[in-house]
């Protein structure tokens, strides 16, 4: 079936194919393009480091005048970030824009973890930390960093293989993830 | 010399005169039609919006009509409430 979403979300897989962005891989399940997974990679020289987060973007029909689901699957520490994996991100509210691509919503998460907005805290614990004790912040960070390579160690995120597999291992962590609590 | 044309055939192309190559809602060229659309050219035509951005029509309406609040009816390049250039 080809309707203007789907067509849209091939352009934007060509786009990422042909100008990837860095740090930021993603790609559809092989049996259904409204339903994207991708990686974020930690920036370089930041607590962030080394860290391999996963996400899952749900489309509608209504793409691209509707902004996708987007939340992580891996298990995240960040001011916006809510314990289910659910972002709080302007863009992908209220500031959605019909111009922007899978490539521009990725680029975009991966700013916001180095620049985290705490004035609309998603998790106030690390909203606190991030502004009274850095250092803690960081330490907490770096463990969510070392979390990452566990929680992935079922698959490597190299390319077009075995969409089936990728797909359960991703419910059953989601399942699993927002622990902790809020404080 | 006398030439007598006997027969000739005439090719002639056509594209719209927008700044842009493709509109920036769908990805798709000006040239090609949007989306929803099988055949371009005149049914499928561009508009300009008065920050001079343009968009496919069926694109910025489908946009647009999507935004119950008025206020919400932007340039999705610049943000700028949405007016049809004249």
């Amino acid at each position: 079936m080809s309707t203007a979403a789907r067509r849209r979300l091939m352009r934007d897989l060509k786009r990422l194919q042909s100008d990837p962005p860095q740090g930021v891989q993603g790609a559809p399940l092989d049996n259904n393009i409204m339903t994207w997974q991708a990686v974020i990679f930690g920036p370089d020289d930041t607590p962030w480091e080394g860290g391999t987060f996963k996400l899952l973007l749900e489309f509608t029909e209504d793409y691209p005048n509707k902004a996708p689901a987007v939340r992580f699957v891996t298990k995240m520490f960040h001011p916006n970030i809510y314990n289910d994996g659910q972002i709080c991100l302007d863009i992908l509210q209220n500031q959605w824009s019909p111009i922007y691509d899978v490539s521009a919503i990725l680029t975009s998460i991966q700013s916001l973890l180095c620049d985290p907005n705490p004035a609309s805290p998603a998790n106030s614990e690390a909203s606190r930390l991030y502004q009274d004790n850095r250092r803690e912040y960081n330490r907490r960070v770096k463990e969510v960093v070392e979390q990452s390579w566990i929680a992935d160690d079922d698959d490597d995120e190299d390319g077009d293989e075995e969409g089936e597999e990728e797909a359960g291992a991703e419910k059953e962590k989601g399942g699993a993830a927002g622990g902790g609590g809020q404080a | 010399m006398k030439v007598k044309i006997k027969r000739w055939h005439a090719v002639a192309t056509w594209q719209w005169d927008v700044n842009d190559e493709r509109c920036g809602i769908c990805y798709t060229a000006f040239e090609a039609c949007c989306p929803d659309c099988h055949i371009p050219g005149d049914d499928c035509p561009p508009v300009w919006g008065r920050c001079n951005h343009a968009f496919h029509m069926h694109c910025i309406m489908k946009w647009l009509n999507s935004q119950q609040n008025a206020n919400k009816q932007t340039c999705p390049a610049c943000r700028q409430k949405w007016e049809f250039r004249a």
